[in-house]
């Protein structure tokens, strides 16, 4: 999140994909994309292009529509890991 | 009339405090875009020196013509068996060269950058690690970081 905020205050908009949105929002994201995946694979399941993909451009999409600082969007993306 | 009964008073207890809000505005189309990502899963080139695990705040540059199986993953903080599995999984390199090819952005940036998060040195992340990825990427003329972490 340090570095999101140093990225995003050098003049490039930016977004996190987050497993954990409590804790981008406590540590002050600019923008944040939660999908309902578990950390280790915030951005889809593993060998699911699919979903990989839908994340990707998802989050990318957000980037453009979030209109002010701290919002985080749920994106409708589920994977379990089998652990 | 004060509501502070005694002034300075703090508690014994670390209150995190969420800093205030940094905000630059995204205007330039997808399609018009470059982009770069950025993790703090501890993703780093095969070739390259692993993180320390016990903290660290160095990064590592990535460039954006990479393959998945040229990278792996050094970080002791989260379950590593997903994106042992496959990178894309924190860092989805391998779909943003897709969607670049497919015109849904105009290209993948130049260099990607991996860090260890979750922990290390906040100060040194605050006022030499974060500034320094910043500069690279803006030094490329990246339009838009997407990153992974938490």
């Amino acid at each position: 999140m340090i570095v999101q905020r140093a990225i995003e205050a050098a003049g490039i908009p930016t977004i996190i994909i987050a497993a954990l949105p409590p804790v981008v929002r406590q540590n002050g994201t600019p923008r944040a994309v939660a999908p309902r995946v578990p950390m280790g694979a915030n951005a889809g399941a593993p060998h699911d292009k699919e979903m990989q993909t839908a994340i990707v451009k998802a989050a990318l999409e957000e980037l453009l529509k979030i209109s002010s600082a701290g919002q985080i969007v749920p994106l409708p993306y589920e994977y379990t890991a089998k652990v | 009339m004060s509501i502070t009964a005694i002034k300075g008073l703090q508690s014994e207890i670390f209150v995190p405090v969420t800093p205030p809000p940094v905000w630059t505005p995204a205007t330039k189309p997808l399609k018009d875009a470059v982009v770069a990502i950025a993790t703090a899963a501890g993703v780093h080139l095969k070739t390259d020196k692993r993180f320390n695990l016990a903290g660290d705040f160095s990064f590592r540059k990535i460039p954006g013509d990479v393959k998945g199986e040229e990278l792996m993953v050094s970080h002791g903080g989260y379950d590593n068996g997903d994106v042992n599995k496959d990178i894309n999984c924190m860092f989805p390199i391998e779909r943003l060269q897709e969607i670049a090819k497919e015109g849904f952005i105009k290209a993948v940036a130049p260099t990607h950058i991996g860090f260890m998060g979750g922990g290390g040195d906040q100060d040194k992340f605050t006022h030499e690690t974060g500034p320094e990825i910043a500069k690279i990427l803006k030094d490329e003329g990246v339009d838009y970081a997407l990153l992974t972490a938490g």
